[in-house]
């Protein structure tokens, strides 16, 4: 049998990694303690003195504004990755499970998605949005977001994996209705893998630039990404509020670092627990 | 697997599941590609000196935009450029998520979830910081690494022009990057079954053996997914360049092929051409993964 | 993936090009009468320009209007005409005074020189020409100008025995003498990521980038006077007495605060810039005239400036005159004026708002100029007129990559000039403009 002592070595290759990853983001926490005139004069990584002075003049901004834009990435993002999950989990599990005409050309062509450039997509989605009259409102940002072929491709793969043809079976012999197998029988076994499309998803959103850019014009609808941009340009006059512009991003990222933290327990990505072994 | 008579619910059920993400792509997808190709046959013609209202007008342009593109050489040397930087990239980055997701896997490591999170969180970073972290970083006059450097009585290295600029480029791609796709990896190897190692291990297998015989032939299958979708981005290569770009005279503003469509469209106004362009690369990129599908079909084919 | 997959998709947008074909808008030009408070949208990019406009908001009930924030830059032109395109363009938009004959030319300005043509007389007449585009429209109220001067440390150019340049050869000599005296500092750089600056330092030479006669635009970007501007850059780089590398990256701020550049050649805007860059470097440093091509000129260019434009949109929704009144207002009235300086940091293009009591201190990082704004004032007199054309993005754009590359290499100045002029007029001539030059 296996001793339970730990791995040192691939514990301290994994650490390095991590230290690898960790460095800039360091940078980003220690910039954010620095005031105007620490962040160009002092050690790069020494921390500062000002993060809650760089705190209040960000929430001061445009009357907190900052905090508006925090909300409005927290609704793209949320709202947002919810349906891309529950659309992935529909879509995957109907690709993953049942054989019908038209199967794999459907497929091929919503992954075919990826090949268009978003750059490219940006103006015509934009032409096409205002045609509609929705341009500049929360839908025209929050409805283009939903389709993930990556989450699609991934709900696939995993529907295929963690669920058992038996069981599906076993609940038709029931009498179960296709839906409602799908909801009761499937879904619950597919929710790990559909965390990891959440998490993607709502990380993609959430830092989305373009979209958003051209989509709205309204600082008031902006996400987080598109607001400090206008934070950092401001024309060459005016200089980029730098400060504010880290601390703020800074607080961007932790939504996302709680959002990991807070969905570990359900993100075990360990497919065969509690499923049928084949 | 089905039984021969299928109720016609069941018939009709995988597509009623379809609709939702169908109608969603015609809307989304669909419909703006349809847009963006009609507009690469389009141009605008002036009249007089352009100034005032009705100065312009839309006109055919035929397949004018193509030839602009397909002859401009700033494309094809951006193309290029996109290659090398593939070439270190793709290795690298996956290299290191196969790496690091073997390494989550082996049993008895200890702090996982740390650094498993750790190495996720540079995806969570948005681009207008990274560009800011990076000069931070990068620049010799700035940097805490060449400051180190200097003290030890070396000479950093020129990361913002020639060859130095692909690392430096690679280096971000691989910081964002190698996170994402070791989550893929790892969550394949976690639907391995257990078992299936475990006669290994009492056998008295290393774990180096079992991930080179076991482990990675069982991910292939999301490897090449990986490898795949990195291939796709690296040929939309855009925004690691566009972050460097404002700290350099090196990056030039067509850069990559990405680069070129977004100055056409965003800066220089050009939607038209800018419309040829991508789906230039889109046609080029689809090409490519067609090749590559074909290429580990046989492969698996020939194997099994 | 296989070949058949993409057959339907095909067909799908076959349909799509029949669907996009036939769905431009068809909007009435008729303008509406308005009714009842008007409420206007404002893209800007300066800040605090909210709280300007609080200030007009209060004492204007019936037109209301509510500052939507932008990020200033090349792409928002872009973001602008597209917006105007798909009819949603604000009313009102804030436009550097090269982006508007691009903008016209898009049709997203509105002439209004029915309802601010009375204006004209607080600007300077080469700054009315800029938003007149040399015709009888007004296309926009001048907000902020901005020429140029040189900045440099007092205190370095003591230690180092230099001469303050009043000739572009003094500077050269300036850069020279300094690289001798100490080969790890710089005069100060030459930038190529920003295009601006260059075209202002060609204006002083009295380069004409675009003229307009009859129905063609001729381009003058390789002209005589521009040529100079860039061999004598392109001199100072090759021979290594300016740096080369980019201005606005962090290694620049701080190249700036510990003194391996003491001098910047920038506009009137540059001590907001220096407070943020080099604050170290606070009191250290004074304005003078821009060095000069003959001994005893006093003409200079300018680096950005800005205007307020009414859009084609606003004036179809029939609020052209309140939003051109606004327009007035924000850029002559006194009290919206000094709050602009005050809250935002412009310098302004109204003539009176120069001399005026929002001036009377010197910005705070100049407290040792008392004279500063005077003096910026005496300075801005020399403006030469500015000549803007309807592409003026593309010669930027290419002025970034061509002379970034020269000057990376150290090379060859006038052959990106060439490159510049050439990409310039090849995309004229692809749009249809005749051209000549």
């Amino acid at each position: 049998m296996r001793t339970k002592s730990t791995r040192w070595i691939p514990t301290l290759i994994l650490l390095l990694g991590a230290v690898y990853c960790l460095v800039p983001i360091i940078w980003v926490v220690m910039a954010s303690t620095k005031n105007g005139q620490e962040l160009f004069t002092t050690f790069t990584f020494a921390p500062g003195s000002g993060f809650l002075d760089n705190l209040s003049e960000l929430s001061a901004y445009r009357d907190g504004v900052y905090w508006r834009w925090m909300l409005n990435s927290a609704l793209y993002a949320g709202f947002g990755a919810l349906l891309s999950a529950a659309l992935s989990g529909v879509t995957g599990y109907a690709l993953a499970k049942y054989r019908f005409r038209g199967r794999n050309a459907l497929f091929s062509i919503l992954l075919a998605g990826v090949l268009m450039p978003p750059i490219t997509l940006a103006i015509p989605q934009y032409l096409l949005m205002a045609e509609a009259g929705l341009a500049d409102s929360y839908w025209s940002v929050l409805l283009p977001s939903i389709l993930s072929p990556y989450g699609i491709y991934l709900a696939r793969i995993y529907a295929a994996a963690a669920i058992p043809d038996e069981v599906v079976e076993a609940a038709r012999v029931d009498g179960a209705r296709e839906f409602r197998l799908f909801r009761s029988v499937a879904l619950p076994m597919m929710v790990p893998g559909l965390v990891t499309v959440f998490l993607f998803q709502f990380v993609a959103i959430w830092n989305n630039f373009l979209l958003p850019y051209i989509m709205l014009g309204d600082d008031s609808k902006f996400p987080v990404t598109v607001g400090l941009y206008s934070l950092l340009q401001q024309g060459a006059n005016a200089p980029a509020l730098y400060t504010l512009v880290i601390t703020g991003a800074l607080l961007s990222i932790v939504p996302l670092i709680a959002l990991f933290l807070g969905l570990q327990r359900y993100w075990r990505i360990d497919l065969l627990s509690g499923a049928v072994k084949s | 697997m089905a039984p021969p008579q299928p109720r016609p619910t069941r018939r009709l059920a995988p597509y009623a599941f379809l609709a939702p993400a169908t109608l969603l792509f015609s809307l989304f997808f669909a419909l703006p590609i349809g847009y963006a190709i009609y507009l690469s046959f389009r141009a605008v013609r002036v009249k007089g000196l352009g100034l005032g209202s009705g100065a312009r007008t839309e006109i055919w342009a035929g397949l004018g935009n193509y030839t602009s593109a397909l002859s401009d050489p700033e494309l094809l040397g951006g193309a290029g450029r996109t290659l090398v930087y593939g070439a270190l990239l793709v290795p690298a980055m996956l290299g290191a998520a196969l790496f690091f997701a073997l390494l989550l896997d082996t049993p008895a490591i200890r702090f996982g979830a740390f650094s498993r999170l750790a190495i996720f969180l540079p995806y969570a970073v948005p681009g207008i910081v990274a560009s800011l972290l990076w000069g931070f970083l990068y620049l010799p006059t700035v940097s805490p690494g060449y400051f180190l450097l200097t003290k030890a009585g070396m000479e950093g290295p020129d990361l913002l022009s020639g060859n130095g600029l692909f690392v430096a480029l690679a280096n971000i791609a691989v910081w964002g990057g190698t996170g994402f796709n070791m989550i893929v990896i790892y969550t394949s190897l976690r639907s391995i079954p257990v078992e299936l190692y475990e006669a290994a291990r009492l056998d008295g297998c290393s774990e180096l053996k079992i991930a080179l015989k076991i482990k990675i032939p069982m991910v292939l299958p999301s490897l090449v997914l990986t490898f795949f979708f990195s291939m796709i981005a690296t040929l939309q290569v855009f925004s690691e360049p566009m972050t460097l770009k404002p700290m350099t005279n090196a990056l030039s503003s067509t850069w990559s092929p990405l680069m070129k469509v977004y100055r056409d469209a965003f800066i220089q106004g050009d939607i038209y051409s800018a419309a040829a362009t991508s789906v230039v690369i889109a046609v080029a990129t689809l090409i490519l993964s067609f090749g590559f599908l074909k290429l580990v079909n046989k492969r698996t084919d020939g194997g099994s | 993936m296989n070949r058949r997959a993409l057959a339907p998709a095909a067909l799908a947008l076959t349909g799509v090009l029949a669907l996009a074909a036939c769905s431009s808008s068809a909007g009435s030009d008729e303008p509406k009468a308005a009714t009842g408070p008007v409420n206007l949208t404002f893209w800007s990019w300066t800040p605090n320009m909210d709280k300007v406009v609080a200030l007009w908001n209060q004492g204007h009930p019936d037109i209301q209007v509510s500052v939507q924030k932008q990020a200033s830059g090349d792409d928002l032109v872009t973001k602008t005409i597209t917006a105007a395109k798909a009819g949603n363009a604000p009313d009102l938009v804030q436009a550097e005074f090269q982006a508007l004959p691009t903008l016209v030319s898009n049709d997203v300005l509105a002439d209004i020189s029915k309802q601010a043509g009375a204006v004209k007389s607080q600007f300077a007449a080469g700054v009315w020409q800029q938003v007149s585009l040399g015709t009888d429209a007004v296309y926009a109220i001048p907000q902020d100008t901005a020429p140029l001067a040189l900045y440099y440390r007092t205190d370095m150019f003591q230690q180092y025995g230099l001469k303050v340049p009043t000739t572009w050869a003094e500077f050269a000599d300036a850069a020279r003498q300094l690289k001798q005296k100490d080969p790890s500092k710089a005069l100060t750089t030459f930038s190529a990521n920003d295009s601006g600056l260059f075209a202002g330092l060609a204006q002083q030479a009295g380069a004409k980038w675009w003229t307009a006669s009859g129905e063609t635009w001729k381009v003058g970007i390789d002209d005589a006077a521009t040529k100079k501007v860039a061999d004598f850059w392109g001199g100072l780089v090759k021979e290594g007495a300016v740096d080369n590398q980019p201005m606005y990256t962090p290694a620049w701020s701080k190249a700036l605060n510990d003194g391996s550049q003491i001098a910047w050649v920038s506009a009137v805007w540059a001590p907001g810039v220096f407070d943020s860059s080099a604050p170290d470097t606070k009191g250290k440093w004074a304005m003078a005239p821009l060095p000069q091509w003959n001994a005893g000129e006093t003409v200079t260019g300018s680096w950005g400036g800005s205007t307020t434009g009414v859009t084609t949109g606003a004036k179809k929704a029939g609020h052209a005159d309140a939003a051109a009144q606004f327009a007035s207002w924000l850029n002559t009235d006194p009290t919206a004026v000094t709050a602009l300086v005050k809250e935002a940091g412009i310098y302004p293009a109204a003539t009176t708002a120069q001399t005026g009591s929002a001036l009377a201190v010197p910005p705070a990082f100049f407290a040792n100029q008392a004279d500063f704004y005077p003096k910026a004032a005496e300075i801005a007199k020399g403006t030469a007129a500015a000549a803007w054309g309807p592409n003026v993005n593309v010669a930027y754009s290419t002025f970034k990559d061509a002379f970034g590359k020269a000057a990376q290499d150290k090379g060859d100045f006038s052959a990106a000039l060439t490159a510049m002029q050439q990409a310039t007029v090849a995309d004229l001539k692809k749009n249809g403009f005749k051209t000549e030059g």
